[in-house]
This record gives C-alpha cells, structure tokens and sequence, in this order.
C-alpha cells in the first residue's frame, strides 16, 4: 500500500500547540498514524487520507499550520534520532520554521489583495556608479 | 500544473505551492517513493548505482561526484516541470547540507528549459517576506 509521510509544522506566531494537532488527528478518527513533536507532528498514511486529514487540520489555523511530505517513513532506523539515524536535517527545519512568522505575515498581507512593492536590485547598474566604485579601487 | 521548486526541499514553497493549488515537484516525494521501492539500503546515500549514470544527463564526467548524485535525483523534476519558483540564497542550501555548484546548475538548467520561472529571494525580515509572498501568489495564480 503507497504511504505518504507528512511534516507539519506549526508557526511561531500560531497559539496551536503539537497537543492539538495529535489529538484533533485521533479524534477525525481516520487510519493514520501521527507523532507529537516539537515543531508540530509527524503524520503518515494512505495520500487520500493524508490529504483528507491535512485540510481539516488546516482549518484549526489556516494561516498557522504548514506542511511538507517527509521522504522517510516514521521510526526509519537510518533516519531517526532515538536510533542514531545518520541523516542531519533538522538544522534547516529549524530555520524554516522560525521564518514560518514571517510567512505568515506575507500571506496575510497577500491575501489581503495587497500588492509587492517593486525592488530594484537586480535593475542593471548604472555606469557611472560603476565609475565611481573603479575609482575608489584604484 | 507541476512546479518545480529550488530549494527541492523547502517548507516554506513546497506548502505555498499547495496552499495555491499547484502540484509541488520535491526531492522528498521522489525520496519516499526510493525508499519505498528501490530499497536503499546504503545510508547515509540516497542513490543508487543508475542514478550515477543519470546524473551524467545533467552533468559532465568531470563535475563532482556529489554534484552528479544531486543532479540524478534532481534533474527528472526539472524535465517534468511545467513551471518553477527559484528561491535564491536560501540560508541552508549553502554549507553542509547544501552545494552552491550543484544550484548553479540547476538554476542554469531550468532556465535552459524556458519554462515560466519565478525568481525570489529567501525573505530575512518581513518586508522581503511581503513581496515574496505576494510574487508567488501573482504567480501561481497566473499559470494556466
């Protein structure tokens, strides 16, 4: 049978906690497997489900609760810490998830119809700025 | 549609992507479906002795070793992309989880392809992250 393993993630700025989500999962009552943890929960079934049971968690806090699929499965010996698993990972998840504040504010912003604001940094550089830059080199 | 994504394992797109309705192209859909079928059973590689010969497709014999295994898992994304969202200067696709060569390249090969890309840069504050937001949104929103 196809699995997919799910991480999600629940922003910094959300008042949702690991504990809501395990326990929302097992009150949908739907044949999948969901571990507690420290940024969110780890979630693993048939896709079908997965997916079922990503939207209605979603709605706990739609603009709070985030989620990528995990290529390994739950408990996967070469993977997981308690088992010395030998992959490191958690050095970007911990960084995406500290960004996730961020995120969030941009979608509510987005949502909001708001429009982005024009950067100029990759207008090409005017020639006498890169006179003066020669200049100062020399 | 199929969107490819660069960082190929970032949380951050692969869920805005699927927030706007899109199909997410990621390394960890193409690892699980490995490790699932293919048995890998040489950790820590995610490889296997095929994809050594794949990654030449992507690569030349004289470009490192990592940059071609790289390229073997992340290459049949981009050849099955319909479109792309580039994130540059992602703070962990640099060091030891990361390979600047092996982004070079496959920002060179999704441009090769001439498919609709979005260039964005990872947001540091919340300005950046604004317009960074809202680039997607437009963007997705506007695929066909």
């Amino acid at each position: 049978m196809k699995r997919e393993t799910r991480l999600i993630v629940i922003s910094p700025l959300s008042e949702i906690t690991p504990d809501q989500i395990t326990r929302a999962v097992y009150a949908m009552g739907h044949e999948v497997t969901v571990k507690e943890t420290c940024y969110g929960a780890l979630l693993e079934g048939p896709p079908e489900t997965v997916k079922e049971v990503m939207d209605d968690l979603k709605k706990m806090d739609p603009l709070g609760i985030y989620s990528k699929i995990r290529g390994f499965p739950l408990g996967d010996p070469n993977r997981c810490r308690a088992q010395h698993g030998s992959r490191p990972g958690f050095s970007q998840l911990q960084r995406e998830w500290q960004d996730l504040a961020l995120v969030e504010k941009g979608l509510q912003c987005a949502l909001r119809g708001e429009e982005a604001e024009e950067d100029d940094d990759r207008a090409p550089m005017p020639v006498k700025e890169l006179q003066r830059i020669c200049e100062e080199v020399e | 549609m199929k969107i490819f994504i660069d960082p190929p394992n970032s949380l951050i797109l692969f869920d805005l992507v699927e927030r706007f309705g899109h199909e997410p192209l990621s390394v960890m859909a193409t690892i699980q479906e490995r490790v699932d079928n293919l048995e890998i059973d040489m950790p820590p590689m995610n490889v296997t002795l095929d994809d050594v010969k794949k990654g030449l497709d992507y690569a030349g014999i004289e470009v490192p070793s990592g940059i071609r295994g790289r390229l073997a898992v992340w290459g049949p994304l981009i050849d099955n992309a319909e479109a792309a969202i580039i994130m540059e200067d992602a703070p962990y696709s640099f060091g030891c989880v990361g390979c600047h060569r092996t982004n070079l390249l496959v920002e060179f090969l999704v441009r090769k392809r001439g498919i609709p890309t979005l260039e964005i840069n990872y947001p540091h504050e919340e300005g950046e992250a604004r317009n960074m937001v809202i680039k997607v949104k437009e963007f997705l929103e506007g695929l066909q």
